[in-house]
């Protein structure tokens, strides 16, 4: 079967996670640091689950004790001098 | 089940006659009737609230069928435009002594006008036969369902229930 | 800073329905949605509803959005459109990106999280293909912002999104060449099949999609047939000429931002994948913060405003605005209203999952009462 792409922003191939799980990956977490699936503009809303569902085929761990990735904030994609922006007044507070 | 709702999208007529809304043969012909093609236990009853006959009945449990007492309905159509399924129209096999009345729901633009002749569809949208547009009702309260009329030639009295979507080219 | 009594994050059905509540208590509400226009997804719903009179059974969605609005506007709620809430910090303090040209920090003592859901993605060779997209993305174009995506498509997937969107396209005057199921029965309410089915589109079960063609947009697709462990069956595939395929795969909860809060999770399949757990009157597992609607588990937007209403009125009880006894005999009322919308062939796997969820909840409860004692 030709590859298919799964995460679009970064353009990851299905074959690459597929070889980082081969390689070791055993959670989101790691398959997102060997790849940078999710990594992109929208932090792994669309690639999220179907990296999931690989490593749950792949592995045979179930859906349901596949933790998602870490989320941090953001969790939108902003402007970098809004974060400097945030920082500034968050510590302004404290 | 072949040809069923779950499998083709529409319900067969097996599964109509199953169903506890829809008439006996006998009650088909005998003149201008309600019919509701609603088979599946979903939570909706506007139906019920539309009929000021009580014709209608969901009950209690929102999710129950829809029956009808064909003995109360008078086929007014009110509960046409109600149904947020388009699954009621009415029907008339005693329209004339070759021809049927169809009123069902329609939701497209551009819509028929009276007088037209239109392509008549069964449950899977396959011609079956021409029909003439009646009338076409359309007041505020319908909320956008106009409700178009048809008569047919009644050979096809049961499989018709729609017609072709008018394709601006 | 900014400080208010009660901030929602997200201002569709489940959002709006909160807002209302608990400003007519009395409480101080502040409500945030990152479009420039709230209703969330009620404006492209331009079919009528389900349900029964309370429910607002027959009405459109997008009327039901007018109407939401109109009460909001009436209790004077205030509401900051293209708000993104980028974070979530300890103290219930939310990062807020306003008009993608400033950060605000907004200080709330109760939260309500209505962030709604995002759509499922299903990959094949070509899918990132321009043409392909969320069903829900193709309902926006067509319904709100007038503009047809195709004129020949595919719709993947025959749940209530499929079909209903699917209807839409025809009703936008678009060809609507095949709907497909993965699975071999179909998933949506009869009523909806039927209505497309007798527009004369074709059903076609245990089907998916192995690949789509074109050089810079779609043009066709491959389909073929999936035996009963959903493998691809050789030899079965057919091309079908297209422009546009809808993905209609189900919708997954947008939790961001309750990860971030720290919630407790649980993962339940049925409404969605991984939740936050919540209790009957839908507070998480954190402290002062309550969810509602799609991201509590993927409904409908009737549930979604049963919800919101259950969470603004718990809300506000707790800031003090409703009596406890009250604030009870209310969430009752709500409760056998969403009983009654979770009920039949459909409503009832809902139901169950949310019953087991509401367990997990006590569970913890009892739980983290045991650790502090």
């Amino acid at each position: 079967m030709c590859d298919e792409i799964i995460c679009r922003c970064e353009e990851i191939y299905r074959s690459e996670i597929e070889a980082a799980i081969e390689d070791g990956a055993v959670t989101v977490n790691e398959i997102k640091r060997f790849t940078r699936a999710g990594m992109g503009l929208c932090q792994g809303r669309t690639c999220r689950r179907l990296v999931e569902r690989i490593l749950s085929e792949k592995t045979g761990i179930p859906l349901s004790e596949i933790q998602p990735s870490t989320y941090r904030q953001p969790v939108r994609p902003v402007r970098s001098d809004l974060i400097q922006e945030y920082n500034n007044k968050d510590q302004k507070e404290d | 089940m072949k040809g069923s709702l779950k499998t083709t999208g529409a319900p067969s007529l097996e599964e109509l006659h199953n169903s506890p809304a829809y008439p006996t043969n006998e009650q088909l012909r005998k003149g201008p009737i309600a019919i509701i093609e609603c088979i599946e236990e979903i939570p909706c009853n506007p139906c019920e609230a539309a009929c000021s006959r009580g014709a209608i009945t969901v009950g209690e449990n929102i999710t129950s069928l829809p029956k009808i007492d064909f003995e109360k309905c008078i086929a007014c159509g009110a509960c046409i435009a109600a149904c947020p399924g388009l699954a009621i129209y009415i029907k008339d096999y005693t329209y004339s002594d070759t021809m049927a009345l169809l009123s069902f729901p329609y939701e497209y633009y551009p819509l028929p006008q009276a007088g037209d002749t239109v392509q008549a569809v069964d449950r899977h949208g396959k011609y079956i036969c021409d029909g003439k547009v009646i009338r076409v009702q359309n007041p505020k309260s319908n909320d956008h369902t106009a409700v178009i009329t048809i008569e047919y030639p009644n050979e096809y009295f049961e499989e018709v229930v729609s017609i072709k979507r008018i394709v601006i080219s | 800073m900014i400080e208010t009594e009660l901030a929602i994050v997200g201002a569709g059905p489940a959002g709006l329905s909160a807002a209302i509540e608990a400003r007519r208590a009395g409480a101080e509400v502040l409500l945030i949605d990152e479009n420039s226009r709230p209703g969330g997804q009620l404006f492209k719903q331009i079919h009528k509803f389900f349900g029964s009179r309370s429910h607002k059974a027959g009405t459109r969605g997008m009327n039901i959005g007018t109407e939401l609005l109109r009460e909001s506007k009436e209790l004077g709620i205030q509401t900051w459109l293209n708000g993104e809430v980028c974070g979530i910090e300890e103290g219930h303090k939310l990062w807020v990106v306003r008009d993608r040209s400033r950060s605000e920090i907004v200080k709330a003592k109760k939260i309500i999280l209505s962030t709604g859901a995002t759509e499922n993605a299903v990959p094949f060779p070509g899918w990132e293909l321009p043409g392909v997209m969320g069903a829900g993305a193709a309902q926006t174009m067509i319904n709100v912002n007038r503009v047809l995506p195709g004129k020949k498509v595919i719709m993947l997937g025959s749940g209530n999104v499929g079909v209903i969107v699917a209807y839409q396209l025809l009703q936008a005057g678009a060809e609507v060449v095949a709907i497909l199921e993965a699975a071999p029965k179909l998933g949506g309410y009869g009523v909806h099949t039927a209505k497309v089915s007798r527009a004369g589109v074709p059903f076609y079960v245990s089907h998916t999609i192995k690949q789509a063609f074109g050089t810079d947009h779609v043009e066709a697709v491959e389909i073929v047939k999936l035996d009963d462990s959903f493998k691809k069956v050789p030899g079965t595939e057919r091309t079908l000429e297209v422009d546009t395929v809808c993905l209609a795969t189900g919708l997954t909860p947008l939790t961001e931002l309750a990860w971030l809060a720290g919630c407790k999770f649980c993962y339940v399949p049925v409404l969605g994948g991984h939740l936050p757990i919540h209790d009957d009157k839908m507070h998480s597992t954190q402290p002062d913060i309550f969810i509602a609607g799609d991201i509590s588990g993927i409904e409908e937007a009737s549930t979604a405003m049963e919800e919101g209403k259950l969470a603004g009125i718990n809300a506000a009880c707790e800031l003090g605005y409703i009596a406890p006894e009250e604030a009870e005999v209310r969430s009752r009322e709500i409760w056998d209203s969403l009983n009654s919308l979770r009920s039949g062939y459909f409503g009832q796997k809902r139901r169950d999952s949310k019953v087991s969820i509401l367990q997990k909840s006590e569970e913890l409860i009892s739980y983290f009462k045991a650790m502090i004692i």
